[in-house]
């Protein structure tokens, strides 16, 4: 059946079965492919985006619970990487393989509007993102600089 | 992302290049390189290039093309700074692009680029020790002579092997360049100077650009190639220095394309399951089950992939679903009645008896590697003799981005998006598996979602093949779900070993023998214990053992390092505790009793890591350190990598480990091309390892893998990655073998040792996770 998303502050008319899960609706039938499939299972958060404001694992979610919500996806944090968020994982370098990063950029994004002012607890309890090359320690630097960056008053 | 089919523009390349078929694919938003840059693989220049590696376009843009696959470790940058050095270009206006395996395999390198200059490994101003090994076509033995050399990406030897080529490729063309710019203004080649991409005439000062002269300097050939030098470490200006990566910038945006993303106009997908038991195959399966389910088109039975095609290894025969969409192909196949035909032999395969067959292997002779001096007599006289045995199980390599490719093939041409370990290995299997040969096979190479192991892709390849060639003029997109990506890949073999040494009634050890074992197959079977012991003994015997499995192994961020290096280092911290010595001065000792061409190096590491760590100073209860080595080619005085780590763990005493500090001393040899990408591999393999110290194994039960996902195979989070990384570099007299895989080994040992001095409990398998830690 066709049913509406707002994704990214575009309106998309999909036409799947809304119990497909969200994560496949926003790769094959609105395109855009930033948001990862890795596990399947909701465990790794390589598929995570926002719904309505708050991150959930998308692999794991049927379309359905994304109908009439705004979805965020990490194409919509900005077209350019000017996002305070992208700025502080550049300045440090944070990406290996990037396959997770999609992800681990929406958890810590969603964990900065929750909390601007994250401390490392608010981290640890927060992102719990895989991520297989071992970027854990520059990520946990970017997340600080961006809360930092946010403050100063750049674009968040 | 889609890949635009022009078909106009296909027969006018066709045509233009006189009968070989050019890539014909092209991706129409690149035309604004600027909005959709995420494709990364070969496309046709625009201008005419300067040499295979360099394209120079008027806007000054430095195209440069890189062999190896980005898979984090850095090469796209790595590479880029390499060939950029010597081309003396602005390095803000590099584009790396992938290397054309197509052309590869129609085209051959230059003949004056095909020898390494200068005097093996601890020559600062040749090009170090590349291994050329027989120059196979496919690049599995050594460095081919094909255009682009060697196409892998494998053995942490992207540095190590290419260097001096890609040296001499920016080289020639800058002095191409230069000619160009002398001619056009009659002056001498000598009397101008190239930096940042500008032509300078001093006296005269005229001035131009890179951009202005590269079509004069692509048609100016070189007069005397075989006189071009490479620049030794002390002239580097850019390689050495901390350079970003360049494909970061996209992969913060969602924009990289990896091959998952692959979208070609009619393409269809599939989902598919192997036999989970190796070896098996499909014995009757009932399509019409799911015929009608939405989406779904066709079904492909295929065989066990040709064992010639995945060096020797057997996987499974499977089932392919094919739909619209992946998640309507892979629902329906989740429907699908399979009956699978499992060889009973492989069937009785499970943890406990492959173990037992492991340590049943160790009793037997197996092949002496070492025997110096005589053991058995040391052993007769020493004071105390120390026993251990240690075990390590299957490791997958478990990269994120599960196994996919994208196949077309056509009545006399192949394409193929994929993230590739081995594009010239895929180009070959295409061949064969299609009847159609390799000058048409075209490889459209995507960053991959980790690697960690040149075939740990498996079989992705040679299953999309097969299945696209049941279907021409169709394209068919192979993925596997994460359950299947666990059939797919190899494992590190799982692995046991005995020590026992003879101490002297000092504590010092004057006999070891060494027994390792691990299935026929296995990765470096005699790493770390070869040649001769790293520690001084002056009785040594070392021999290694083997069994027969049925599981496909192969590398794992490294080939047997990561296993033997824990045996080894774990023992060295049972004997200096046997000993009552301080286990840092322990090792100096007996590494300065050495006669190895490097334990100055070695003494050095340790030196350093452990005045980093604060070594000897009180820790609060419930806190330890602890000390290893890292070393990989220490036995002889060629290339090298050495290392040393000091761990601080925590355990609480209801069992909880952290990793709570970690301090590097590591060697940069004559120099590291790009330090902050050697530095975020420390890092990563920091967490590689500690997942292996603490969570992660595979076991077997009745022949298959049992751990297939996230929830059976823990991966690490960011709540467990150490609060502390000191990194310190120090300058050596030797190249290095490479980054990539066998550093912060360590971090099992060190846990190991860590959890025996605050819970006094000693053990010897990994995970540590399995047992139990806490302690009062």
């Amino acid at each position: 059946m066709a049913f509406d998303l707002i994704v990214n502050g575009t309106v998309h008319t999909v036409d799947a079965d809304t119990q497909t899960p969200l994560l496949w609706v926003i790769r094959d039938h609105v395109g855009l492919t930033g948001t990862k499939f890795s596990c399947g299972i909701g465990q790794c958060g390589a598929c995570t985006l926002h719904v309505d404001g708050r991150a959930i694992r998308s692999c794991s979610a049927p379309a359905s619970i994304a109908i009439g919500k705004p979805v965020l996806t990490i194409e919509g944090v900005s077209p350019d990487g000017s996002h305070p968020i992208q700025i502080a994982w550049k300045e440090f370098d944070a990406p290996q393989c990037g396959y997770c990063q999609s992800g681990m950029i929406m958890s810590a994004l969603a964990l900065l509007q929750q909390r601007p002012n994250p401390s490392d607890a608010d981290i640890d309890a927060q992102v719990t993102n895989a991520c297989r090359c071992g970027t854990y320690h520059r990520v946990r630097q970017a997340i600080h600089l961006a809360a930092d960056l946010i403050k100063e008053g750049r674009r968040a | 992302v889609t890949v635009g089919v022009n078909r106009r523009e296909f027969l006018a390349t066709v045509a233009a290049s006189q009968g070989a078929f050019v890539l014909g694919f092209w991706v129409p938003q690149r035309a604004d390189a600027q909005t959709a840059p995420g494709a990364s693989w070969y496309e046709e220049p625009a201008t005419r290039e300067i040499n295979a590696w360099i394209v120079i376009a008027p806007d000054d843009t430095v195209t440069i093309r890189i062999a190896q696959t980005e898979l984090g470790q850095g090469v796209w940058t790595s590479n880029a700074m390499m060939v950029c050095e010597e081309l003396q270009c602005d390095w803000t206006k590099v584009r790396p692009q992938y290397a054309s395996s197509n052309r590869d395999a129609r085209e051959q390198a230059p003949e004056w680029t095909l020898n390494v200059m200068g005097q093996g490994a601890t020559d600062p101003k040749g090009g170090g020790e590349p291994l050329f090994g027989n120059r196979d076509r496919t690049g599995v033995a050594g460095i081919p002579d094909s255009l682009y050399r060697r196409m892998r990406t494998n053995a942490a030897s992207s540095v190590r092997d290419g260097r001096y080529y890609l040296q001499l490729a920016g080289a020639e063309a800058r002095e191409r360049l230069l000619l160009a710019a002398a001619t056009l203004w009659s002056v001498p080649v000598t009397e101008l100077t190239a930096k940042d991409s500008i032509i300078r005439h001093t006296s005269s000062g005229r001035t131009t650009t890179y951009g202005q002269i590269a079509d004069r300097a692509a048609k100016t050939p070189h007069p005397r190639p075989e006189t071009i030098t490479i620049k030794p470490p002390d002239q580097w200006t850019l390689m050495g220095t901390e350079q970003k990566n360049l494909d970061v910038p996209l992969k913060v945006t969602g924009k990289t394309v990896y091959a998952i993303d692959v979208r070609v106009p009619g393409m269809k997908w599939a989902a598919v399951k192997s036999c989970p038991v190796y070896g098996g195959d499909v014995k009757s399966y009932d399509f019409e089950a799911i015929r009608k389910m939405p989406g779904v088109r066709s079904v492909v039975q295929f065989p066990i992939p040709n064992p010639a095609l995945t060096r020797g290894r057997v996987f499974s025969g499977g089932v392919a679903v094919i739909a619209d969409t992946w998640y309507q192909a892979k629902t329906a196949l989740d429907r699908m009645p399979i009956e699978w035909k499992i060889p009973p032999e492989h069937a009785a395969f499970n943890t406990a008896n492959m173990h037992a067959s492991l340590l049943a292997a160790l009793d037997q002779p197996g092949t002496v590697r070492v025997d110096q001096g005589d053991v058995g007599a040391a052993f007769a006289r020493a004071a105390k003799i120390v026993e251990a045995t240690y075990s390590t199980p299957y490791l997958p390599r478990a990269r994120m981005e599960p196994g996919n490719a994208t196949v077309l093939v056509t009545g006399d041409r192949v394409d193929i998006w994929i993230g590739d370990q081995s594009p010239q290995e895929t180009r070959f299997s295409a061949a064969q598996i299609t009847g159609i040969p390799e000058q048409n096979v075209h490889l459209h190479m995507c960053h991959l979602g980790g690697g960690f192991g040149r075939n740990g892709n498996g079989p992705q390849a040679e299953q999309a093949i097969v299945i696209a060639n049941a279907n021409r003029g169709t394209p068919i997109h192979l993925l596997w779900t994460r359950e299947e990506d666990f059939i797919g890949t190899t494992y590190r073999a799982m692995g046991v070993a005995r020590l026992k040494a003879g101490l002297d009634a000092d504590g010092w050890p004057i006999a070891l023998e060494v027994r390792t074992a691990m299935q026929e197959g296995g990765f470096g079977p005699d790493a770390s214990f070869n040649v001769i012991s790293r520690y001084h003994v002056p009785n040594y015997r070392y021999s290694n053992h083997t069994t027969k499995f049925h599981v496909p192994v192969g590398t794992r961020r490294g080939i047997g390092q990561a296993a033997h290096e824990f045996y080894r280092e774990s023992f060295m911290d049972e004997l200096a505790h046997v000993a009552a010595r301080d286990p840092y001065r322990y090792r100096r000792e007996l590494l300065a009793r050495t006669k190895l061409p490097y334990k100055d190096d070695m003494i050095k590491a340790l030196d350093m890591a452990a005045e980093m760590s604060g070594w000897g100073t009180p820790l609060p209860q419930g806190k330890a350190r602890a000390i290893a080595l890292e070393e990989r080619g220490a036995e002889a005085n060629g290339m090298a990598t050495i290392s040393a780590m000091v761990h601080t763990v925590s355990v609480s005493r209801e069992g909880k480990v952290r990793l709570e500090r970690v301090d590097v001393a590591h060697e940069t040899g004559f120099g590291l091309v790009n330090p902050l990408s050697v530095k975020k591999q420390i890092e990563g393999q920091i967490t590689w390892f500690y997942n292996d110290a603490m969570h992660q194994a595979n076991t077997i039960k009745d022949g298959h893998i049992v751990e297939n996902n996230f929830h059976t195979f823990p991966v690490s989070r960011i709540n467990e990655d150490p609060p502390e990384i000191n990194i310190r570099f120090f300058a050596t007299g030797h190249w290095l073998i490479g980054m990539g895989h066998d550093r912060a080994t360590s971090v099992q040992s060190a846990i190991g040792d860590a959890i025996f001095q605050i819970t006094g409990k000693r053990f010897r398998d990994l995970p540590f996770s399995r047992h139990d830690l806490s302690w009062r």
